[in-house]
């Protein structure tokens, strides 16, 4: 009955006549609500053009009730509601979006071994978030790809981050003790010094040793008797000697900002990186300064400096320096921790085409010794 | 529509009535309304006048049959036609 209902305005001065007239026309009214000036009649909508044609009052709609009114409170209410609509959308997005998977552990081997298994099960960057029930399942099925490997898993969520933690399954590995063995040499060289706890010395010190000369070795004699076989063990230094040839070109470029700049934007995510606007400079070097991150969709200002290449050229004197330098630290990445170099010299220099040849001796005392098994006949 | 008549007929089973509350007076089922006034309210009802005399008369609802009234009610008064 209320669902269409209006409220009215009327003089109160006219409110009897106007009460008498609607029961004459059997206008019902619901409520009424009187101040001093004005009484508010709540009637039917449909009835309020009737009300409308009294000559004796001026009828003035004040308000609806009813769906109507929902109707108009939710229109004027119109842009917050469709904010709190969007914020709840938007945070419902984002409370089930991933945005990073993190494994924690120390082997880069284990990282990536877990990092793609759980790629392939769904659970990788930018991603529906997986149910607690979804994430023990995969957690089960990766422990049992690799049961070996794995001791251990648990997925967590934190934020928008999956944090892995692995624990690794340690073996364990019987090592085959050795009963007999030798310290051989593997290199040429000249023996510099012998740390031994096991076996028999066969050289001396400033003895010169071929490629698989015994240095220590496993079979303990007396009196040219033999006493006993262990494995020994020991480290033996020695002098080696190297012949490094290396080429250094006698030219080389570098860059050199011009003072020119402009400005630009760049957009970068899994599958695209590239500039948005037109670059006007051809060579250049670029400064950058992350703007917005979306889910790995990366804006950039880009501050972009002119530059122009320079070519420069050596001196003998430093481009012999620079092959020293290159060939020494290339020898260097092939030492143990107690190498060390004794004498460097150069043997041979010629410079062809804009390119400088070189070769280095170097002398280096390393560790030329390494175990050798032997079976004894 | 028969259920809601049947109950509505269970409720209301007299011809009409009158009910009065220490500020509301409810009349049911009057036929007219003669005289319409801040102190006093005569109402035609099937068989007999009712006039009701007292201060601060307001009506609150109003439709064909059914009046509910505001105001402090001094006397009630009765008077058979017949």
């Amino acid at each position: 009955m209320n669902h269409n209902a209006c409220w009215i305005q009327i003089d109160a001065k006219e409110q009897t006549r106007f009460l008498l007239k609607c029961f004459k026309l059997k206008i019902p009214i619901y409520e009424t609500k009187t101040t001093n000036e004005f009484l508010y009649l709540k009637i039917n909508e449909e009835d309020y053009a009737k009300v409308k044609k009294f000559w004796f009052v001026k009828v003035k709609k004040c308000g609806v009730t009813g769906f109507k009114k929902l109707k108009e409170v939710l229109y004027f209410h119109r842009v917050f509601l469709f904010c709190g609509l969007v914020g709840i959308i938007l945070l419902f997005f984002l409370s089930h979006i991933m945005v990073s998977v993190q494994v924690i552990h120390s082997s880069k081997n284990i990282r990536d071994v877990v990092k793609n298994s759980l790629k392939e099960k769904g659970i990788r960057k930018n991603s529906w978030r997986k149910s607690y029930q979804e994430i023990e399942q995969i957690k089960d099925s990766i422990l049992e790809e690799y049961p070996d490997l794995l001791e251990w898993l648990e997925i967590e969520i934190k934020g928008m981050n999956y944090i892995v933690r692995v624990e690794e399954r340690k073996k364990e590995t019987i090592e085959k003790e050795k009963t007999s063995c030798h310290i051989v040499a593997k290199k040429d060289g000249l023996v510099k010094e012998m740390i031994f706890d096991k076996g028999e010395a066969r050289v001396k010190v400033n003895d010169s040793v071929k490629k698989g000369d015994i240095l220590i070795s496993g079979i303990i004699t007396k009196d040219n008797e033999e006493k006993g076989i262990v494995c020994a063990s020991g480290e033996v230094f020695g002098e080696v000697w190297y012949t490094i040839s290396v080429s250094v070109p006698m030219k080389y470029q570098i860059k050199e900002r011009t003072g020119k700049k402009r400005w630009n934007l760049r957009f970068r995510n899994l599958y695209y990186d590239n500039l948005l606007l037109k670059s006007r400079i051809e060579s250049f070097e670029e400064e950058r300064k992350s703007i917005v991150n979306i889910f790995g969709n990366e804006l950039f200002f880009v501050t972009q400096y002119e530059v122009k290449n320079i070519e420069k050229s050596y001196s003998e004197e430093e481009a012999l320096e620079k092959a020293l330098n290159e060939g020494i630290s290339k020898l260097q990445s092939t030492f143990g921790e107690k190498d060390k170099i004794l004498a460097k010299k150069v043997l041979k220099k010629e410079v062809n085409n804009s390119t400088m040849n070189v070769e280095i001796f170097v002398a280096v005392e390393e560790n030329i010794g390494q175990e050798q098994e032997f079976v004894k006949e | 529509m028969h259920l809601y008549k049947t109950i509505k007929s269970f409720l209301f089973d007299q011809e009409y009535f009158i009910d009065m509350y220490q500020k509301y007076i409810h009349v049911y089922s009057f036929v007219d309304i003669v005289t319409l006034e801040e102190e006093k309210i005569i109402l035609q009802m099937p068989t007999f006048l009712l006039t009701m005399e007292g201060k601060e008369f307001r009506i609150l609802k109003l439709t064909k049959n059914e009046i509910l009234i505001e105001g402090i009610l001094e006397s009630l008064m009765v008077k058979n036609e017949s």
